[in-house]
């Protein structure tokens, strides 16, 4: 067959844009498929493939007996998948009332249903029954659902036992406070990372894990429950009791520094943390400063017996309870004469400690003061454990000896005041606190104790304040079968630029003499009505070291006791 | 004659190994796959369980809580605190 000119040209026409065309295409399909490949790969990725972060489960806290003081438990948190913004509300309507929410969180899930927001939290972390009441709303047929999704909740079953120690966490499980936040990195292990691919309905039909979650670690601290919850109960009788503003008290095991028991009052519940006022959160018994008063003078007659500044039966001059050097004015409660090194103690004469402060000189005074642990914060792994307030020696006037020598011009906490009456206890080392006994079973090892005075020092002292709970001004806290050791302290208040009629009344204290196990202090702040050591805070020693006693088997087999007399 | 029939009979006899080992294979990839299943199942049942433990030592921690414990045993039993001057015996481990 033979084709014209014209109809030549019309094939070749065709044939080169049919070419174009196909080039074109081509063109297209490699900048597609080799050129933008990672690009829309990605793309396609981003459409079916959803990376969900998986939460870790927070590590269970234990006593020393193993006893649940918090665990994190599975809990449902309940949200609106807003389709229909009237449905969304009926919805709503028929639930809300099932749950616990507060007006203001009632309005804002309202304000967000009329704002059409797709997804709505109604409640997080939901409990058992309040899930029982709304799970098969879902059945009623309403376009809009309510969901639920599996989240960790925080229970600490003891409620405000142990409030202050364990702290608590926020509603994403992070630690706010106590030890829930000093040793949250170890507590709330490692979330992981897994990859959905999900069909056309977004139904997830294969997973794969990129990063398996580590769940955290459990912890067993050193504290007994039942010390505690004891020690809870009787200091909040005392500080009710005595209308006082607050109060602290520690139990310590005086050969290795394992706190039993560490509490401020008032607590507060740690599953309501975000609710609690500041000043309710703050552990006093590390962040409360205060003047120490004469609990101080321990550490006054340890300084000056292991400088023998002179021996126990010396004789100072009492001046009869009033006393003035220049600006210096010094009174003592009780009037004496004149009173030994050991009776200045005993019945806690400030003229009398003031003269041995003097005597001992401010640069010994200030070595020894900084070797008993003052001015340093304590090693004990809780948050805000204050390192108190030590003047730096260059600061030191002519009176400042003297001064501190009878618990002034120095800021302790009771933490710092308990480590330093327990160097006395444990024949003259310093033993750091310790709260934490094990991560994951694995016992944790606390700072080796250091030796700061002489075996004979500390046993002088312990004869003088053995001599303190027999005949002097801590007889409230003797115990009818044990001997114990303790000193009193009481102290002004100073606010607003003067000493005021508020006080700080303390006892501290440990037992059985012969060989100590146990060490306890106690600050009582503001006090109204009978404010000295001996008188509330003594007595209070007495109830704690009875039960201690009665819990810890302690001189029963070497004192042959009959009993706890109560 | 004879080498073709023997041809035919090495055929057949490959193709009914080969058949023999590909099911072999596919059944044990096949049993392979329910043990994989039944393995995701134990450890999802597994993390179950431990969950449960968690829920009940936490629901059994509440009951043992020791105000609510002291509340019943004074409130409810009866029991009475200690009089002054009274001795609690003491006992040894």
């Amino acid at each position: 067959m033979k084709i014209n000119r014209g109809e030549r040209k019309r094939v070749i026409i065709v044939f080169f844009s049919f070419m174009a065309w196909v080039i074109l295409i081509l063109g297209v399909l490699v900048k597609l498929q080799v050129f933008n490949y990672g690009k829309y790969t990605q793309k396609i990725r981003n459409q079916t493939n959803r990376i969900f972060s998986l939460h870790p489960k927070r590590g269970t806290i234990y006593d020393k007996h193993g006893d649940i003081l918090a665990i994190s438990v599975l809990s449902k948190s309940a949200f609106i998948s807003n389709k229909d913004k009237g449905e969304s509300g009926t919805l709503y309507g028929k639930i809300g009332k099932k749950i616990s929410l507060s007006y203001k969180e009632r309005l804002n899930i309202r304000k967000r249903i009329s704002a059409g927001k797709h997804f709505i939290w109604i409640k997080r972390k939901l409990s058992e029954k309040e899930f029982l009441r709304i799970e098969k709303v879902n059945e009623e047929g309403f376009s809009s659902r309510i969901g639920f999704i599996d989240e960790y909740k925080r229970i600490y079953p003891q409620k405000k036992v142990a409030s202050h120690i364990l702290g608590g966490v926020g509603i994403d499980e992070q630690g706010l406070s106590g030890i829930e936040f000093s040793l949250d990195a170890v507590i709330k292990g490692k979330g992981g990372k897994v990859d959905a691919q999900l069909d056309a309905r977004s139904q997830i039909f294969s997973l794969e894990y990129l990063e398996s979650e580590i769940p955290g670690k459990n912890l067993h601290l050193t504290i007994d429950l039942p010390i505690q919850y004891f020690v809870e109960k009787k200091l909040e009788e005392v500080v009710k009791k005595y209308n006082a503003k607050g109060g602290s008290v520690i139990v310590m095991n005086s050969k290795d520094g394992s706190l039993l028991a560490m509490t401020s009052y008032p607590g507060y519940d740690p599953s309501n943390i975000s609710h609690t006022k500041q000043s309710v959160l703050r552990n006093n018994a590390l962040s409360f400063l205060y003047y120490p008063g004469s609990t101080f003078k321990v550490i006054l007659a340890s300084s000056a017996l292991e400088n023998k500044v002179c021996d126990v039966d010396y004789k100072f001059n009492c001046y009869n309870g009033e006393y003035s050097m220049n600006d210096l004015k010094i009174q003592d409660v009780h009037p004496y004469a004149t009173l030994s090194f050991r009776d200045i103690i005993v019945y806690s004469s400030n003229i009398g400690a003031a003269q041995i402060g003097m005597r001992l000189g401010d640069k010994r005074y200030y070595n020894y003061i900084k070797k008993f642990g003052f001015g340093n914060e304590p090693d004990i792994r809780l948050p805000a454990a204050e390192k108190g307030i030590v003047n730096p020696l260059k600061r030191w006037n002519r009176y400042s000896s003297a001064y501190i020598a009878h618990g002034y011009e120095i800021y302790v906490s009771p933490i710092q005041m308990i480590r330093a009456l327990n160097v006395i206890a444990s024949g003259g080392y310093l033993v750091e606190p310790k709260i934490l006994k094990s991560i994951d079973g694995v016992l944790f090892r606390n700072s080796k104790p250091k030796r700061i005075i002489s075996e004979n020092t500390s046993s002088l002292v312990t004869d003088i304040m053995v001599d303190v709970v027999d005949i002097g001004t801590g007889k409230k806290a003797t115990l009818a079968d044990l001997k114990v050791a303790g000193k009193t302290g009481t102290a002004k208040k100073y606010k607003l630029g003067k000493f005021r009629k508020l006080y700080v009344s303390s006892f501290g204290g440990f037992f059985p003499v012969d060989d100590p196990e146990i060490t306890i202090f106690i600050v009582i702040d503001e006090p109204k009505g009978l404010f000295y050591g001996g008188d509330v805070a003594a007595p209070l020693f007495k109830e704690i070291s009875k039960r201690v006693i009665m819990s810890q088997n302690i001189g029963y087999e070497d004192q042959k006791l009959p009993g706890v007399r109560i | 004659m004879k080498k073709k029939s023997n041809y035919g009979k090495l055929i057949a006899l490959t193709a009914f190994v080969l058949f023999t080992l590909l099911f072999t294979y596919s059944s044990l990839n096949l049993r392979n796959t329910d043990y994989g299943y039944e393995k995701q199942r134990l450890k999802n049942r597994k993390k179950e369980l431990k969950e449960t433990i968690d829920l009940l030592s936490a629901k059994k921690a509440i009951l043992l809580d020791l105000g609510r414990v002291e509340r019943i045993v004074v409130q409810k039993l009866g029991y009475d605190y200690p009089k002054k001057g009274q001795i609690i015996k003491i006992y040894g481990e």
